[in-house]
């Protein structure tokens, strides 16, 4: 890395916290799952107030404790959950555009409502990009999550930064229940009372949810027998054997054997990002095309 | 062998053939991955290999219309697939094949016999999936076919070379798995910082070789060169 860079110093980096952009589209041919972020909606939000190049590195947090201090002059944008977000300790009452200068201390406490928060910095974070990306991903940047204590490194603005703007971030768009969905590749095979309890109730997130897929409560009662292996992509639901829903996320693989229910779309797959253990969702079947 | 289509969303959709996975499927899928990517390389952005579908990501739902009305009326001829086989070496032993031994007696086999039949075979790459640079092999012989699992291990060392169902494979990096290791190769599988991470193509094929533990564990960098030619 080259010594003119802007270090961030984690000098407290909560547990799940990675690096992420848009993601590793031109993977899928090696079996490289596609990654970025979570919640897409969000990170071009702010990548976008800072008009930052597509695949500009992004910090995805989905705990409280951040402590990050920045060592030289820089531009961040914050979107995604709203957490509480301090300056020096002094509070910042609209987060979403944030010039600091050399030796501040960023900490973001509290999630209020949501579940992942992206910080952008102008420019996004310096990182080795891998087949057009700097998603961390354990097989190929040999870490899934930052730790306490490394730096990041950008492109520090040369003077203290200015802001004009004053963006406010709403999270009207992911608070309620309906998470659309298209009839996935296996859904007639459904029987008509297997599909009336996914579409006819809420359904709720279990505790066993991870960048890989996000496992709901309820069970579907399934004898469908396994079908020859093909592409599943980030939002294609499945259903196991045992009766299991799985909803795929970013780091899934990308192929699979299990009946494709339903595919999310694009939207629905970042406010579902924003679902907590618990929240209800319900599904929503939009026609294909 | 001619597919239909079938929409999924606005900019997603598949080729879809209702067929068992053979190489003659294989090289019919290769005539249409061929097709798109040469003729719809503009508004493909991703064209996604399965058994027995091909998945096409695309920029917009009038660019997959188009393709889905043209799909109707279009004939193409299977792609020869590569002649290129791969000699994979194997040791078939139960210190890296945990499930060597559980293996053969749901079987009713002996070892020998399981080796005898997994390296008499040859297997063909359909695709990667499942975890970065792992093969689907389609080949195995029926009578080493056995159902995955019940309990999934937690940690399938990088190398394992595994049965599940009807289908085997290597295990390119460790990961959880729950199919049943027989052996461990020493090559590497994925490598992230080769371009390409992988050394092997859909269409090749793998031939297992059976090697000692000493060969295992004397196994050097020049021998894997030897292999990888």
């Amino acid at each position: 890395m080259s010594t003119n860079l802007g270090k961030a110093h984690l000098l407290r980096c909560p547990p799940g916290t990675s690096l992420q952009d848009g993601g590793r589209a031109l993977g899928a041919n090696y079996g490289i799952p596609r990654s970025g972020a979570m919640d897409l909606h969000s990170y071009h939000w702010a990548n976008h107030l800072l008009k930052n190049p597509s695949q500009a590195v992004a910090l995805e947090l989905v705990q409280p404790g951040l402590k990050i201090k920045f060592e030289a002059p820089c531009r961040i944008a914050l979107a995604g959950a709203t957490v509480a977000v301090t300056v020096n300790q002094v509070g910042i009452s609209n987060p979403s555009l944030i010039a600091l200068d050399t030796g501040d201390l960023l900490e973001i406490g509290a999630f209020h409502i949501g579940a992942r928060l992206y910080l952008c910095i102008e420019g996004g974070f310096q990182v080795e990009k891998y087949l057009g990306s700097g998603s961390d991903f354990v097989s190929i940047t040999g870490t899934a999550t930052r730790a306490t204590g490394e730096y990041l490194h950008y492109l520090p603005t040369h003077s203290k930064a200015v802001l004009q703007a004053k963006p406010k971030w709403s999270t009207d768009w992911f608070e309620p229940e309906t998470i659309q969905a298209y009839p996935g590749p296996d859904w007639a095979l459904l029987s008509a009372d297997q599909q009336r309890i996914l579409l006819d109730q809420p359904v709720h997130l279990s505790k066993l949810s991870n960048r890989m897929g996000i496992q709901l409560e309820e069970l579907v009662a399934n004898e469908l027998d396994d079908l020859p292996t093909n592409p599943v992509f980030p939002g294609t639901v499945q259903l196991t054997p045992g009766g299991k829903i799985i909803i795929l996320m970013r780091d899934a693989g990308v192929t699979g054997g299990y009946p494709r229910i339903l595919q999310l779309s694009e939207d629905a797959q970042s406010r579902l990002a924003q679902k907590k253990a618990g929240d209800s969702i319900r599904f929503q079947l939009l026609p294909t095309h | 062998m001619k597919p239909s289509y079938q929409h999924i969303s606005p900019t997603l959709g598949e080729l879809v053939w209702n067929a068992e996975p053979t190489d003659e499927l294989l090289s019919i899928q290769f005539a249409y991955l061929n097709y798109v990517q040469t003729n719809f390389s503009s508004t493909i952005l991703e064209v996604r290999q399965g058994f027995t579908r091909l998945s096409l990501l695309w920029k917009n739902l009038a660019s997959q219309q188009e393709f889905a009305r043209l799909v109707e009326t279009l004939y193409l001829n299977p792609e020869p697939l590569p002649e290129k086989v791969w000699q994979v070496p194997v040791c078939y032993h139960p210190e890296y094949g945990q499930d060597l031994e559980d293996f053969v007696k749901s079987k009713n086999l002996s070892v020998a016999e399981v080796i005898q039949l997994h390296t008499q075979g040859l297997y063909r790459i359909h695709f990667f999936g499942f975890l970065p640079g792992f093969f689907y092999l389609n080949g195995l012989s029926p009578k080493l076919h056995l159902p995955r699992k019940n309990v999934p291990a937690l940690a399938v060392p990088a190398g394992s070379v595994a049965i599940g169902g009807k289908q085997t494979g290597i295990y390119p990096i460790q990961s959880p798995g729950g199919w049943h290791s027989i052996g461990r190769s020493p090559l590497p599988f994925f490598d992230p910082k080769q371009t390409p991470p992988v050394w092997a193509k859909p269409g090749e094929q793998i031939q297992f070789v059976s090697i000692t533990a000493s060969q295992f564990e004397n196994w050097k960098d020049a021998d894997t060169k030897n292999f990888l030619q």
